[in-house]
């Protein structure tokens, strides 16, 4: 049945009390920032299989959410370990797998704190028809990073892709139920739709350009980056288009702790913050060859920090 | 007992034959006469056509009341949730299914247990919509069922060892299986459920006795299927022709249309009929067209899987109505000749009858109080769309929350997976159906896997005050509705019928009830402790009449929230087996 997609956390406004009833050993353990300090390690919720920001390389665990897992437990004098998160279908699901519910298949594995989490106000105050916030269970903090859509292309079949208008002559590539998926089969009165070709993840459609099925491929920049780097031995490059009647083109990506863990969110945003401020975020994107934006909430706070003084 | 004259001669040669092949071994002959013999259960549906009608009438209206637990078996461990399965019974013992890819054999005398299997479920697995599995099969000395991480296993039916496991899909793209598979000349048949991942359902047929795949038939229009001949796969034609009639695109390669609830076969006119869920992605106006064969029927050859008709429910299905319901065939009569048909309640809470030899629409009706989403169906079953009755395209969401959409039946379906039963007596369906509505929104801000995503947001909202589920009495001929019984809480278990003039279904507060079939008065309830979301069996054992159902509440009703919550919240799971007999003084 293909019903979890609907999930909004209206299924959330339930939980709580229709499961109470499991007993106390289903209940995910209550790891707050004492817990966690003691017993000397931080379980860093990331997605799995999901390069260039964390995957496995060898048996370990390796990329950028990785590297910045690893920064923040140890400025709080704790372990790394790694919560490796299986992409449900919407973030919804996420939180409530591996924040602040557990998934009903093991309640008791939970992460501590999860990255990759988008930091959005509006996201995080929304509420469903019946007025209840969905999202009441987590808390949403520490953006560090600005993530956006991205092409790359073919440049021995494509001259240049100046608009979009180029792809209802190109086939392109794209994972499948995601925004771009969704962008180029409806955008344009539907003139993309018949040049999408869908797949597994944007590392299989980057193969597909390699094989010459399709001549360019659309994902998040970081993910765009990263292949790129990987197909270094061919003429693929990177676009410059705009997205026209794309809905939202870019995206501040922060963490998220359950809402009764709100110290250990504390802690962790301030050394977050620092990273982003003294530029060891973006010195780590570099590392890994991936472009960097600093989050539109810090451009804000330090364009008004600069004018400050002038005041 | 009216069975006598039927039943007995055929137990006698089936006997003959089990002994010529090992001891008690379940044949071809046991399985494709289930539906006509008293002394076992062995498929699902009790008989391959899956009307869930027995014959036995020892157990009837008059003394139902004097109906007596005679055991209950529990399932164990921690892992409890839905019990949606069927028990067989074959020489007195019962072969269960349980939550969490588990299989039993337990004495049907006394309720003890013979073995107990516990798939190795792999971490990371992320079944849809609760841990539930539905059923098993028997054939020869051998007990088959699927698992969560979509492999068919094969135990010895009385040791409980493992002989084979096969994978049927790979669960890491979202495969997974929780139907019960089923036994057609020799044959053991199998669909596969999958979540949004882009995965294409099937069917597909293996060797009994050593796992080995005998044919595969994709369900999506464009996918080869094949045939397998001293391991080497032979193409077999293309389902639907070619790519591309009925989806832009390359969407047809990520189409969806999983067959997620199994089978049933039609011995007379050597069909296999499967449903087939809902097309992928959800948003249905990123894939103009009919998408076929997503929200259809499929009728199959039992030999080769090759596609004989379709009949499609919901075309481009916008609704999430994942049209995967049983086909049930019967037979009536009809200006002095007989009808083959075949009846579904479809979730998109349409009743349709077609003639099961070629497909062809007979008759549809709503089986619901009120469908919102089409004003009715066209001379060929074809609905006829409610102008703005479809949900919005979030692709045109600019920033806003899009106005909902209310739509009647929810997702959930008028009736979901919970199968309904035929009385051969009084002709008439017996179908366990829900009265439910949804909100549907555009929810331009969504997230997932750490992008930016549209999504739809969604309400279920029951639609009375005072009851969601309904076990309807439906005449397939007229569309009447005979009679009806309300229950508060959503049904979500199957109904059986017998010849005793009763039809036995649970409900999720926990009661096993039996009505009579003709009326629809309650005769009989008994509170198993949790929630009764199981397909109930009856059969006769040293003169008595037995009845058999699994308890534990569970599946996908609790997994959503709003209004339907508030009425379930408080229900337990469990992880029972409830036997009942008629002590033969009460007969």
């Amino acid at each position: 049945m293909l019903l979890t997609r609907w999930f909004t956390a209206l299924a959330l406004a339930l939980s709580v009390s229709a499961h109470a009833g499991e007993g106390v050993l289903e209940r995910p353990p209550e790891r707050t920032y004492d817990i966690i300090i003691d017993s000397g390690y931080l379980n860093v919720g990331v997605y799995r299989d999901f390069p260039p920001y964390s995957y496995e390389e060898e048996g370990e665990a390796v990329g950028v959410d990785i590297d910045v897992g690893k920064r923040i437990a140890e400025e709080l004098g704790v372990e790394f370990q790694v919560h490796w998160i299986t992409p449900d279908e919407t973030l919804e699901d996420d939180l409530r797998n591996n924040v602040w519910k557990g998934h009903y298949l093991a309640k008791r594995r939970i992460a501590d704190v999860m990255l990759r989490v988008p930091y959005d106000k509006t996201y995080a105050y929304m509420r469903d028809s019946t007025g209840e916030v969905i999202n009441d269970q987590v808390v949403m903090f520490g953006p560090y990073q600005q993530e956006r859509w991205q092409i790359a292309y073919d440049a021995n079949e494509i001259d240049s892709v100046g608009t979009m208008a180029v792809f209802q002559y190109y086939p392109i590539g794209v994972e499948i139920d995601t925004l771009p998926a969704t962008y180029l089969t409806s955008a344009f009165a539907g003139r993309l739709r018949d040049n999408t070709h869908h797949f597994t993840n944007v590392h299989q459609a980057f193969q597909a350009m390699a094989d010459g099925e399709v001549n360019a491929v659309m994902g998040m920049r970081a993910e765009i980056d990263h292949e790129l780097g990987r197909y270094a031995d061919q003429d693929f490059r990177a676009a410059n288009n705009g997205f026209p009647g794309m809905g939202k083109q870019a995206w501040d990506v922060g963490m998220a702790v359950k809402h009764t863990h709100r110290q250990l969110g504390y802690a962790i945003e301030a050394i977050v913050d620092d990273m982003v401020r003294e530029g060891e975020m973006a010195e780590i994107f570099e590392r890994h060859g991936l472009r960097y934006s600093m989050p539109a909430f810090y451009e804000e706070i330090l364009v008004a920090d600069d004018e400050a003084p002038r005041s | 007992m009216r069975l006598n004259s039927i039943g007995k001669p055929f137990a006698v040669s089936a006997l003959a034959l089990a002994v010529s092949s090992g001891a008690y071994a379940v044949t071809d002959e046991d399985i494709l006469n289930d539906h006509t013999t008293a002394d076992d259960v062995v498929s699902y549906g009790m008989g391959l056509q899956g009307q869930r009608y027995s014959a036995l009438d020892t157990l009837n209206a008059d003394n139902v009341k004097s109906l007596q637990p005679v055991w209950a078996f529990s399932f164990g461990s921690e892992k409890m949730r839905g019990q949606e399965s069927q028990p067989l019974i074959k020489d007195g013992v019962m072969y269960i299914t349980a939550s969490y890819s588990r299989a039993y054999a337990i004495d049907a005398k006394t309720g003890e247990e013979i073995w107990q299997y516990d798939a190795r479920l792999p971490d990371g697995i992320m079944p849809c919509c609760d841990v539930i599995n539905r059923g098993g099969a028997l054939y020869g000395d051998l007990f088959f069922f699927a698992t969560l991480d979509a492999k068919l296993v094969a135990l010895n039916k009385d040791t409980g060892k493992v002989v084979w496991i096969k994978p049927v899909a790979d669960y890491k793209e979202g495969y997974a299986i929780t139907a019960a598979p089923m036994i057609v000349k020799g044959k053991l048949i199998t669909g596969v459920s999958g979540g949004e991942f882009g995965i294409v359902g099937k069917v597909e047929a293996y060797d009994p006795e050593t796992g080995d795949k005998l044919w595969t038939r994709p369900t999506v229009e464009g996918h080869m299927g094949y045939v397998y001949e001293d391991g080497k796969a032979i193409e077999n034609g293309i389902s639907g022709g070619e790519a591309g009639k009925t989806w832009p695109g390359d969407m047809w390669k990520t189409g969806g249309a999983a067959t997620w609830l199994g089978g049933t076969y039609d011995a007379d006119t050597d069909t296999l009929f499967f449903g087939t869920g809902n097309p992928a992605p959800w948003n249905s106006h990123l894939r103009p067209g009919d998408n076929l064969f997503s929200s259809s029927r499929v009728a199959l050859d039992p030999d080769d899987g090759s596609i004989k008709w379709h009949f499609q429910t919901t075309p481009n299905d916008g609704w999430d109505y994942d049209g995967v319901n049983e086909l049930i065939s019967f037979d009536y009569e009809e200006n002095g000749g007989v009808v083959k048909a075949a009846a579904t309640a479809d979730r998109n809470g349409f009743f349709y009858v077609l003639d099961r030899t070629d497909g062809s629409f007979i008759r549809g009706f709503p089986f619901v109080d009120e469908v919102s989403w089409a004003e009715g169906l066209d001379e060929n079953g074809r609905p006829i769309y409610t102008d703005g009755g479809r949900p919005g395209n979030p692709a045109d969401a600019e920033g806003e929350k899009g106005e909902p959409v209310l739509a009647r039946p929810a997702f959930l379906g008028g009736k979901n997976w919970m199968p309904m039963a035929y009385s051969q007596d009084t002709g008439l369906f017996y179908v366990p159906s829900n009265e439910w509505a949804m909100d549907i929104w555009n929810e331009p801000v969504s997230y997932k896997k750490g992008a930016a995503y549209l999504g739809a947001g969604f309400t279920i909202k029951p639609a009375n005050e005072d009851f969601i589920g309904v076990l309807r009495a439906i005449d397939p001929k007229t569309g009447e509705e005979v009679w009806r019984h309300e229950n508060r809480a959503p049904l979500w278990g199957g109904v059986m019928t017998t010849a005793g003039n009763l039809v036995f279904t649970g409900t999720p507060e926990g009661y096993l009830k039996a009505f009579d079939a003709q009326t629809g008065e309650e005769l009989y309830r008994f509170n198993t402790g949790s929630g009764v979301v199981g397909t109930p069996i009856t059969w006769e054992m040293d003169g008595e009449q037995y009845v058999s159902v699994a308890s534990g509440w569970g599946g996908a009703v609790p997994l959503w929230g709003g209004e339907v919550a508030k009425v379930v919240k408080e229900f337990n799971q469990g992880g029972m087996l409830w036997t009942f007999k008629l002590p033969k003084e009460d007969s």
